[in-house]
């Protein structure tokens, strides 16, 4: 088959030492971040993505975009595994998609005294779940991308349309919030030149505001700074609980015989997980939910959930890493991240130069199948590396608040000051970290708002694109069978909340109101 | 719970306020787009809004208590305040250009904000303060400037010849 050729190409290109050095750099800088609880792996992407920009452009020897690309997706999956560790041994969640991991993680780990068990049940569980989306990645990528090379205006503008329906159907927030989120960022997108007519539009005259709202200092400020104006607020809480870690092999292979009973389990929830990250916005964080849900359901001993069932940490596991693999499909292939992390990944893409979407596959592919190679060899090493290093990477945990906090606001700012060696983009980044803070204070979900973010600009074109190209009428979206069923689908997923609201309405006042709190 | 209502407020009228008051939907070209994004904004902030206000809302407030409001505080002051002294202040009128604080840089600054923090939140002893306000620009030098070759804003004092950074 031609994909083996091309994977291999790929790992030509993956195992280049440059792209292996930085890989390895990537892996524990993820991990190193994941298991920090105020900073999670968007932020961290975020924050990091501005280096990625002299990677690209050839700052180190031998390096370019693929180098960059690896290192960015290299803290992803170093974050996927690393923030299990804090989870388990701190009964504090390093990251949003290891919160699962506190049912019965930590309880496994303190009342039944097997940490060594706990990690390695959920790191082979996450070297699975992430080995199975890889490879479906591996196949599906190229006829996704070969398809949506066919697509036009109206076909695109359908998809972002029900990405965007997605966010708002499936999203965990009030609907409301979420289509307000949306708005917010294709709002922000739309500052600067026009993309169609060159005209000037909510520059409110001025000059600085021409280029646009900068897409990194608005992430770097929303994630990096609001995640730490968040945790700042837990601080005084303090660490309650630190479990010793110790990992032996003894404890690898009981995990894998406990992985052998619950195979079923976990290539199933590795499946879900792949589907549910393709999906635009959700990624690891409700795929871990959904995986939890899924192991409790068909488990046959229900009552040991919550006490240290060892389906309860494989299971989620597997689904979360899957999904977060899952979740760069449709950005690579469509041009539409699956998650927060991978909409900040794709803005790093343009940055350095590259279109994503199905063009990648024919312009660049030793870029995307050096990428997903790199799947593979990133995952395989974090895998190892979480087996050696984990009491290493729990003594992270006592380096003091007073320097990691300030220390993560300056690389912040040099983050988003460096990129275009300017004092505004800094001011963006402080401002969008306090609203930021508040957002999350207040609820509001942060995904819709950089996915919009990110897509405003092509949602638009292509919208007026698809206009001019239909004289002005609507209707030029229903000339083609798939636009119009992926139109359908978009409003029947908005619509979803909706009826669940009704339904609830019916059953009665006190329950709506539990329906939208 | 007023400081929760209030937050929800006077997130509306921001969200309703905001440039859609700039754009009119006359002219279906560049303005066309961002009207109905702030419009949709608008509109769904304003049912989030009446939602907030019908529901009944527990107890507490937007902060539990005022030490978390401080905690938060305590971070975002010197955040900004740090912000300020990298790029200095300047006013400008229409024939001169009044400095309120000189750009320290980004050196000078960082050093004295991861300073401040060790000093203040950390309590550590003086040498160790001073050892992070040397030990901490100097590595960001070395990785950013020489690695990556990226040139961090330099204080003032670096225009008049004073110091090198």
């Amino acid at each position: 088959m031609e994909v083996f050729g091309d994977l291999a190409g790929g790992f030509a290109t993956a195992l280049h030492p440059i792209n292996m050095a930085m890989l390895f750099v990537a892996v524990v800088l993820g991990l190193v971040i994941g298991v920090l609880p105020g900073l999670g792996g968007t932020s961290g992407v975020a924050i990091l993505l501005p280096i990625t920009v002299f990677i690209a452009h050839g700052s180190l020897p031998g390096s370019d975009a693929t180098t960059a690309i690896i290192f960015l997706a290299g803290i992803y999956w170093g974050a996927l595994f690393g923030g299990v560790i804090t989870s388990i041994l701190f009964n504090i969640p390093g990251e949003p998609w290891a919160v699962v991991l506190l049912f019965d993680g930590f309880p496994l780990a303190k009342r039944l005294g097997k940490p060594g068990l706990a990690l390695s049940s959920s790191f082979v569980s996450s070297f699975l779940g992430a080995l199975v989306s890889t490879i479906l990645f591996t196949f599906f990528a190229l006829p996704i991308a070969l398809k949506a090379l066919e697509f036009g205006p109206a076909e695109l503008f359908a998809v972002f349309l029900l990405s965007f329906a997605t966010l708002i159907g499936l999203g965990a927030e009030a609907p409301m919030k979420s289509v307000a989120m949306l708005a917010l960022g294709l709002l922000l997108a739309a500052v600067g030149f026009d993309t169609i007519t060159g005209e000037q539009r909510l520059n409110f005259g001025q000059v600085s505001l021409l280029s646009g709202i900068g897409f990194v200092p608005v992430t770097i400020g929303l994630f990096g700074i609001g995640e730490i104006l968040a945790s700042a607020e837990e601080q005084g809480i303090g660490f309650v609980e630190n479990i010793p870690a110790r990992l032996g092999l003894t404890d690898v292979f009981e995990a894998l015989r406990e992985l052998r009973k619950r195979l079923r389990l976990v290539l199933s929830n590795a499946i879900i997980g792949f589907f549910f990250g393709v999906l635009p916005g959700h990624g690891a964080t409700a795929a871990s939910f959904l995986g939890y849900g899924l192991a409790r359901q068909y488990s046959s001993n229900k009552e040991n959930f919550g006490k240290g069932e060892i389906s309860g940490i494989m299971g989620p596991q597997a689904a979360a890493d899957s999904a977060g693999v899952a979740s760069l499909v449709p950005m690579i292939t469509l041009g539409i991240p699956g998650s927060p992390t991978s909409a900040v990944i794709m803005a790093g893409l343009f940055i350095w130069g590259l279109q994503p979407g199905p063009v990648l596959f024919i312009q660049h592919p030793d870029f995307v199948w050096g990428l997903i190679a790199s799947i593979y060899l990133g995952h395989l090493l974090t895998f190892i590396l979480c087996l050696l290093a984990v009491p290493l990477l729990a003594m992270i945990m006592r380096v003091p608040y007073a320097i990691i906090t300030p220390f993560i606001v300056v690389i912040s700012i040099i983050g988003s000051y460096s990129l275009n060696n300017s004092m505004l983009d800094v001011f963006i980044t402080v401002v969008f970290g306090l609203i930021g803070y508040w957002l999350r204070k207040m609820k509001y979900p942060l995904a819709p708002l950089v996915v919009a973010l990110v897509l405003g600009d092509s949602t638009e074109r292509e919208l007026r694109k698809a206009l001019i190209a239909g004289h002005g009428s609507p209707l030029y979206f229903f000339n083609s069978a798939l636009s119009t069923v992926l139109i359908v689908a978009a409003v029947v997923l908005v619509l979803i909340p909706l009826v669940r609201t009704i339904r609830a309405r019916r059953r009665g006042a006190a329950q709506a109101a539990v329906a939208h709190p | 719970m007023v400081v929760l209502i209030a937050a929800v407020a006077m997130f509306d009228s921001r969200a309703a306020f905001s440039p859609s008051a700039g754009t009119a939907p006359g002219d279906v070209g560049a303005r066309w787009y961002p009207f109905w994004a702030a419009s949709i904004m608008g509109v769904a902030s304003v049912i989030v809004g009446y939602r907030a206000l019908t529901t009944p809302q527990g107890a507490e407030g937007a902060f539990e208590g005022s030490r978390s409001l401080f905690a938060v505080l305590k971070l975002a002051v010197p955040m900004l305040a740090y912000a300020l002294l990298i790029g200095g202040i300047k006013w400008r009128t229409t024939d001169f250009t009044y400095t309120v604080i000189p750009p320290f840089g980004f050196y000078l600054s960082t050093a004295l904000y991861m300073s401040l923090f060790a000093w203040w939140l950390g309590r550590y002893k003086v040498w160790w303060v001073g050892a992070i306000a040397v030990a901490f620009p100097i590595v960001i030098f070395a990785v950013f400037e020489l690695g990556f070759r990226v040139s961090l804003p330099k204080s003032f004092l670096y225009e008049t010849g004073v110091l090198p950074f």
